[in-house]
C-alpha cells in the first residue's frame, strides 16, 4: 500500500529522485481530481488533516529527508542508535530519526537544515550545537504562503495554559509534540488510537497518574473506562471558544478543570462534540454512509438526558398502565359480575 | 356468525415485523437511554439501535407503499363529518358501556375495520408521529452534519428531544395498543385476527 523508499535509498546510498516523468499525464490529472475531491469532502474547516500517508511519503520522496544536505545528516541520524550520555545529567539523549514516522509526518517536506540551520558542520556536533533557538510559532508565520498553518492562536492558548503559568522548568513545544513524528489524527484511526495517542503524550511526563486511581481522579466514576475513551484535554481545557479542529492549548490546573458530568452526558455534550463529531465526519470518509451510520460513535451516555422530561415520561407510562390494569380489572369484575346474574 | 378476511398477508407480515423492529428499538432506546447495562449493554445496543432505526424506515416505506398501491388506505380516512360523533360513541364505550356490556358502538366490516379512536391514533402514528421518529433519529446518525444551533439552542440537544418525546408518545401508544384490542367480543378476537388475518364475531352486527 505505502512504500517507504527513503529508508532503503538512504542506506544504500543510492538515491533517485523521482521526478513523475513515468506516469502518463492523464493519470496524474485523475489523481489531482481525486485529491481535489477528497479535499472538498473533507472540508475547507479540516484542511489541516488532509495531508493523508501516501502524501506525505511523496513528498518525503521528493524533498524532505532527501533535500539539500539532509542526506548527509541522516547518514548518521537514521541509526536507531544514534544517542549520547548527557554529562551534566547523565541522561541519554536519543538522536536517531526514524525516517518513516518523518516521512508521514507534517514537516515530511522540510530538509533537516531548515530548521537546524547554524553549528553542525563539525563532527560530532558540539554540545552547544543543540542550544539552537528553534521557534515553531514564527517559523509557521514565515512559512505561511508554504501552507503552514498558522500557529499565533494557539500560542495564545499554550501562554494562559498550567504549563506557562506554573512555570514548569524547560516546558516548550517539544515537551509534547515531536516535531519529527507530528501528524495530525488520520481518517483511518480509531477514536480509542487517537485517545491512547494523545493521553500518552500527556502520562509521559504525569506518570504519577498511571495507577489504577489516579491522583486526584477518585471522584471520577470508572476512570479507566473514561480515559479510554475522552482525552485527558477533554476535560482539562476551557469549555468556551472550543473549535472542532484540535483541541485546545490552554491546558488547565487540575481545580480549573471540568468536573461537571452533564457536560458530556448531556445536552450538546459540549466536551465530547469536538473529539466525536469529527471523528464521525472522517469515518464516513472511510466507511461509507450506512456502516457510519450504524457505527457512529457520536451518541454519548444521557445525552439525551433531561431530568424533568424522564419524570414526565415516566409517570405517564406508569400511570397508563396502571390505567389499563384498573380498566381491565373493573371489565373482568363488572363481567363476571353480569355472568353470575344472568 | 360473521367471518372477514380483513388482514392480507403482507398486511399481517409487516406488522409483526415493525412490531419487531419497534420492540427492539424501545428496548435497545431504553437501554441506552437510561444507561442500563443489564438489559443491554450500551456498546451493543448502539448498533443495534442504529440498525433496528434504518430498517423502521424501510419498514414506514412498505406500509405507505402498500397503502398506496393496495386497498387497504380506505380504512385509514377520517370522516370528518362523523367523527366527532364516533369518538364520543367510543370513548363512551370504552369508558362506561364496556362495564355494563353494552352493545360495541362499531362494527367490523371488509369496508371499514378501524373505529374512529383506531383511525385517528393509527392515522395519528403512522403519518405524525413516526415520520418524526424517523427524521429525528436520522439526523441523530448524521448528528456531525447538522449546524451546531438552532434558534440558539443546540441542535443536537432539539433533536434528541424531540426524538425522546415522540418516542415516549409511541411507547405509550403501544401499552394502549396492546390493551386496546383485548376490547374486541372476546380478548384474543384481535389478535387471532393479526395472525390469521380472518376476523370472526360469534353475533353479526
Amino acid at each position: 500500500m505505502m512504500s517507504f523508499r527513503p529508508l532503503s535509498n538512504l542506506r544504500s546510498g543510492m538515491l533517485q529522485r523521482p521526478t513523475g516523468s513515468g506516469v502518463p499525464a492523464s493519470r496524474r490529472l485523475l489523481s489531482f481530481g481525486l485529491l481535489l475531491l477528497s479535499l472538498a469532502l473533507i472540508g475547507s474547516a479540516f484542511a489541516t488533516t488532509a495531508d493523508s500517508p501516501e502524501e506525505g511519503g511523496q513528498a518525503a520522496n521528493e524533498e524532505g529527508l532527501h533535500k539539500g544536505d539532509s542526506q548527509e545528516c541522516m547518514r548518521c541520524h537514521w541509526m536507531e542508535t544514534m544517542a549520547y550520555r548527557d554529562r551534566e545529567t547523565g541522561k541519554i539523549v536519543n538522536l536517531s530519526i526514524d525516517t518513516k514516522a518523518y516521512s508521514h509526518s507534517v514537516h515530511a517536506e522540510l530538509a533537516c537544515g531548515d530548521c537546524h540551520d547554524r553549528g553542525y558542520s563539525r563532527y560530532p556536533h558540539r554540545t552547544s550545537s543543540s542550544d539552537e533557538n528553534l521557534h515553531c510559532v514564527e517559523c509557521h508565520e514565515d512559512r505561511e504562503d508554504d501552507g503552514a498553518p498558522n500557529l499565533i492562536g494557539l500560542k495564545h492558548e499554550y501562554d494562559k495554559s498550567v504549563h506557562v503559568t506554573e512555570d514548569v522548568e524547560e516546558f516548550s513545544c517539544f515537551s509534547c509534540h515531536n516535531p519529527h513524528k507530528f501528524q495530525p489524527a488520520r481518517s483511518g484511526e480509531t477514536i480509542a488510537d487517537v485517545v491512547a495517542q494523545t493521553n500518552d503524550t500527556c502520562l509521559d511526563c504525569h506518570t504519577d497518574l498511571l495507577t489504577p486511581v489516579p491522583k486526584g481522579h477518585d471522584w471520577l466514576p470508572k476512570p479507566q473506562a473514561h480515559w479510554s475513551s475522552v482525552r485527558c484535554l477533554d476535560c482539562h481545557t476551557p469549555l468556551e471558544g472550543r473549535i472542532p479542529e484540535r483541541p485546545s492549548h490552554d491546558v488547565l490546573a487540575a481545580e480549573e478543570s471540568n468536573q461537571l458530568c452533564v457536560e458530556c452526558h448531556s445536552k450538546g455534550s459540549t466536551l465530547l462534540s469536538q473529539l466525536y463529531n469529527f471523528r464521525a465526519e472522517q469515518e464516513r470518509e472511510r466507511t461509507g454512509f450506512f456502516s457510519q451510520a450504524i457505527y457512529n460513535d457520536a451518541y454519548i451516555v444521557g445525552m439525551t438526558r433531561n431530568p424533568w422530561m424522564d419524570r414526565i415520561g415516566l409517570a405517564v407510562i406508569v400511570l397508563m398502565i396502571l390505567g389499563v390494569a384498573a380498566h381491565g380489572i373493573g371489565r373482568y369484575l363488572t363481567h363476571r359480575k353480569r355472568e353470575t346474574s344472568s | 356468525m360473521t367471518v372477514l378476511y380483513l388482514y392480507p398477508i403482507w398486511l399481517r407480515l409487516w406488522h409483526w415485523v415493525n412490531a419487531l423492529i419497534f420492540v427492539t428499538l424501545l428496548l435497545t432506546g431504553v437501554s441506552m437511554h437510561f444507561s442500563l447495562h443489564w438489559l443491554i449493554p450500551f456498546d451493543v445496543a448502539v448498533p443495534i439501535h442504529n440498525t433496528a432505526g434504518i430498517l423502521l424506515t424501510l419498514s414506514w416505506v412498505v406500509f405507505v407503499a402498500g397503502n398506496l398501491l393496495g386497498e387497504n388506505s380506505k380504512h385509514y380516512r377520517i370522516n370528518l363529518r362523523t367523527l366527532p360523533r364516533d369518538l364520543i360513541a367510543q370513548t363512551r364505550y370504552y369508558l362506561y358501556g364496556i362495564f355494563v356490556g353494552a352493545p360495541h358502538p362499531f362494527h367490523v366490516s371488509s369496508e371499514q375495520k378501524l373505529n374512529a379512536l383506531q383511525t385517528l391514533s393509527y392515522v395519528g402514528v403512522m403519518y405524525g408521529l413516526m415520520p418524526v421518529l424517523i427524521l429525528s433519529g436520522w439526523s441523530f446518525l448524521f448528528s456531525p452534519s447538522l449546524p451546531d444551533t438552532l434558534f440558539g439552542i443546540g441542535t443536537i440537544w432539539i433533536i434528541a428531544m424531540v426524538h425522546l418525546v415522540v418516542a415516549w408518545m409511541l411507547a405509550l401508544f403501544l401499552i394502549v395498543h396492546m390493551y386496546i384490542i383485548t376490547t374486541g367480543e372476546k380478548p384474543t378476537t384481535n389478535l387471532k385476527a393479526m395472525v390469521t388475518g380472518w376476523h370472526k364475531e360469534e353475533t353479526s352486527g
